[in-house]
């Protein structure tokens, strides 16, 4: 055995019960394990304590009657943001040299040595790491984690907060680590990785272990609960597209939002042009492009919060300040939390419309707390939700008016399935209400079966324009227009 | 977004960082005990030479990250000088009252504000924080644990600039009613406090558990960055003692204002 633990008992302070109640697991060398459950499982929590995180570096109460815990591990966590302490890419392998006492003559070959164990190919090193994309950032915490030249590796979810391209990105890296490398990976993702691993250990949502076995064992007498648990596996849209009757032919009413020759500007440079745009009632418009091609850009350039040139018409209105756009354009952020302004739930669907002195605003609130899904935590603070919760309430306090145009800055990102489709089903219900939806995503699958039109963004440019049928996966009919 | 300047290494980046610190707090402790407004006018010289000319930033920058502090120097200078106490009035107006005695202690205030401002401006355009938190632990024996943790920490403050940006536009989409008076005070705290310390508590957070991750601790460690002295630092004291030297010479031999001690009565 190589890393295990036997009864576990583990609990949060503050938490009505148990995380985990006499919890076994045992993992033998060089096996890849792959923990799969519900969001708040406990799934990321057991992997720290067998990485021996908990209860040294993170400070939780827990007992084990027997635990294995091996000296020299590595962990790579999912927040690209928040893993390294340096500013610069060399440096940042270097302080994991310099914990090993790795004389320093050494540290220059071995810094070459480890980037390029992950691919990750500079000329010079010394390249600052708030200029790499998110993917290159997480190739970087994945070499540190083995210039630990660790006996046991740990992925807790290393790829919710990529796209796509990211993804795999990370997983071919991955998967280029030595072949008898003992792995314990928790993803909710796992298109990639099914494959890879030996073994799956399936939650239920008590942090009880359910299914213990090889993945195609688990699949098929555990399906239903892995679709339940909102994992995103390979037939996951499949099914979710036949059990959608999603309406194919797209009623378009009469043109509600017209774009002539918009620039925004951060600084004296446009960031975003965008030549001539039209958008009609009942169309969903997916933009999608390259980090940093602009596509925010032109969400904050409609909303006049960037400095913007040309005309903006909704509704047959001139949109010239922030004002104007907030009482016809709604805005969904990516953080929901920077949108909270108040300290419930209610107060903060309330808020908008006491600001324009609704008559009716109970009523309101309580229709759309129902139709949020949200009635049951309403006194409770915005941050307390969770994550899919606060993505619902950040949609309702967007769209508090009658706005005919709703803007989404990749709402469903680092969300899993269940969230991910409840979402769109709601979106669905508001375009088929006349709504127009205009949302940023990274996400192919949304743009093939859920958007009727797609926008190209490249290099701060509107580069294309064309309506999409819903087809489905690769057989996306466009037509330039 | 761009937050760092770009410049050109000279010889005063590759002082040592540690010998910097300590020397540069030695010349303002110095600065305390000036009371001469001519030395100390001289005296500006000294700084102003290197910084204009031996930061490698560009003169652009130089002079925009320089403007606050004229305005620091007419400010501190102009307080004392239209209210401060002294016995030879020059002009009377209303409650401004120019003396001989409160114009003299104004400039040296004032030049010893500026004085200040462009040794600290200097420091921070030559000095890697990482550079000298390295130099911290291995000349003066600064406990790893706090340099880390302060490396660690400079890198959230560009987030959680950008995480400002961010929440404005969101707070300016949602069309927060801005209250009046002291309200408002207490209104902007809450809104902008609250959810960038949460996120940055919980960033904090995280960053510290990946340090550990990365066994980060109290054992024995090796440097990648091994500050030592160079000829750099000698040529630095030289520039500097000459420089003060020259000062004092020239602001006791050939003085340029009527008084040499603003503390006499």
């Amino acid at each position: 055995m190589k890393v295990g633990v036997s009864n576990l008992r583990l609990k949060f302070a503050g938490a009505p019960s148990l995380q985990f109640e006499d919890l076994s697991l045992h993992v033998k060398e060089s096996e890849k394990i792959l923990f799969l459950g519900p969001s708040g499982c406990g799934k990321s929590t057991l992997l720290q304590v067998l990485a021996g995180l908990i209860p040294n570096a993170v400070p939780v109460p827990m007992k084990a009657d027997d635990m294995v815990i091996c000296e020299s591990t590595g962990v790579v966590f999912q927040d690209p943001d928040a893993q390294f302490c340096m500013p610069y890419v060399d440096e940042e392998i270097a302080f994991v040299l310099e914990n090993r006492a790795v004389p320093q003559h050494e540290m220059n070959d071995l810094i070459q040595y480890y980037l390029d164990k992950v691919g990750l190919s500079f000329q010079d090193p010394h390249v600052e790491i708030s200029t790499l994309s998110q993917g290159m950032k997480q190739r970087l915490a994945i070499s540190s984690m083995i210039a630990l030249e660790p006996e046991v590796i740990f992925l807790d979810e290393p790829t919710a907060l990529l796209d796509p391209e990211g993804t795999s990105e990370i997983w071919s890296t991955i998967k280029q680590i030595e072949a008898k490398q003992t792995m314990i990976i928790v993803e909710h993702k796992i298109d990639e990785v099914v494959d890879f691993v030996d073994r799956i250990v399936l939650f239920n949502s008590e942090g009880k272990i359910i299914a213990d076995s090889d993945p195609n064992t688990v699949f098929s007498f555990y399906k239903h609960k892995i679709r339940e648990f909102g994992i995103w596996y390979p037939e996951v849209w499949d099914e979710h597209i036949k059990e959608t009757d999603l309406p194919k032919d797209i009623v378009r009413g009469k043109e509600v939002l017209s774009v002539t020759n918009l620039k925004g500007y951060r600084g004296k440079h446009p960031k975003i042009q965008a030549p001539e745009i039209s958008v009609c009632e009942g169309e969903w418009v997916a933009i999608t492009g390259k980090n940093g091609a602009g596509k925010s850009s032109l969400l904050l350039s409609l909303m006049n919060v960037m400095k913007t040139s040309g005309e903006i018409k909704v509704s047959n209105q001139l949109i010239k300040t922030v004002h104007d756009a907030r009482s016809q354009l709604a805005f969904v952020f990516q953080n929901p939390e920077f949108q909270f302004i108040t300290h419930s739930v209610y107060k903060e669907l309330a808020y908008s419309l006491e600001m324009i002195n609704d008559p009716n605003v109970d009523e309101k609130v309580n229709g759309w707390l129902t139709s949020y899904q949200l009635e049951h935590v309403k006194l409770l603070h915005p941050y307390q939700l969770s994550t899919g919760q606060k993505r619902r309430l950040s949609v309702g306090t967007a769209l508090f008016g009658s706005q005919p145009v709703l803007l989404l800055d990749e709402p469903t990102f680092g969300q899993d399935a269940q969230n991910t489709f409840k979402l769109l089903q709601l979106f669905e219900e508001l375009r088929a209400k006349g709504l127009i939806i205009i949302m940023v995503t990274h996400d192919e699958k949304i743009v093939n079966n859920y958007a009727t039109r797609q926008w190209i963004i490249e290099k701060g440019l509107l580069v294309a324009d064309r309506n999409l049928e819903r087809v489905g996966e690769g057989k996306a009919y466009a037509m330039d227009s | 977004m761009q937050w760092t300047l770009n410049y050109e290494e000279t010889w005063v980046h590759r002082l040592n960082p540690a010998f910097k610190l300590v020397f540069f707090l030695l010349l303002f402790l110095l600065l305390l005990f000036i009371h001469n407004p001519n030395i100390i006018t001289n005296i500006t010289v000294v700084p102003l030479l290197l910084l204009l000319f031996s930061t490698g930033h560009q003169k652009k920058v130089l002079l925009i990250l320089m403007l606050p502090f004229l305005l620091l120097f007419f400010s501190s200078a102009s307080s004392m000088m239209f209210f401060g106490q002294g016995s030879t009035t020059w002009w009377k107006w209303g409650l401004i009252h120019i003396t001989e005695e409160s114009f003299y202690r104004g400039l040296h205030i004032g030049f010893r504000a500026l004085n200040f401002a462009l040794l600290g401006l200097l420091f921070a355009l030559t000095t890697r924080p990482v550079y000298l938190f390295y130099s911290l632990i291995q000349q003066l024996k600064v406990p790893p644990r706090f340099a880390y943790s302060f490396m660690a920490a400079v890198r959230i403050l560009p987030v959680m600039l950008e995480e400002f940006q961010q929440l404005r536009a969101a707070l300016l989409i949602r069309g927060v009613k801005k209250k009046k008076g002291y309200r408002r005070i207490t209104q902007t705290i809450t809104l902008y406090a609250v959810p960038l310390l949460s996120q940055s508590i919980r960033r904090a957070h995280r960053i510290a558990v990946a340090m550990e991750a990365k066994r980060f601790n109290n054992n024995k460690r090796t440097y990648y960055y091994k500050p030592t002295f160079s000829k750099f630092d000698l040529l630095f004291l030289l520039y500097t003692t000459i420089g003060f030297g020259v000062a004092f010479w020239v602001g006791d031999t050939f003085p340029y204002f009527d008084s040499t001690d603003v503390r006499q009565k």
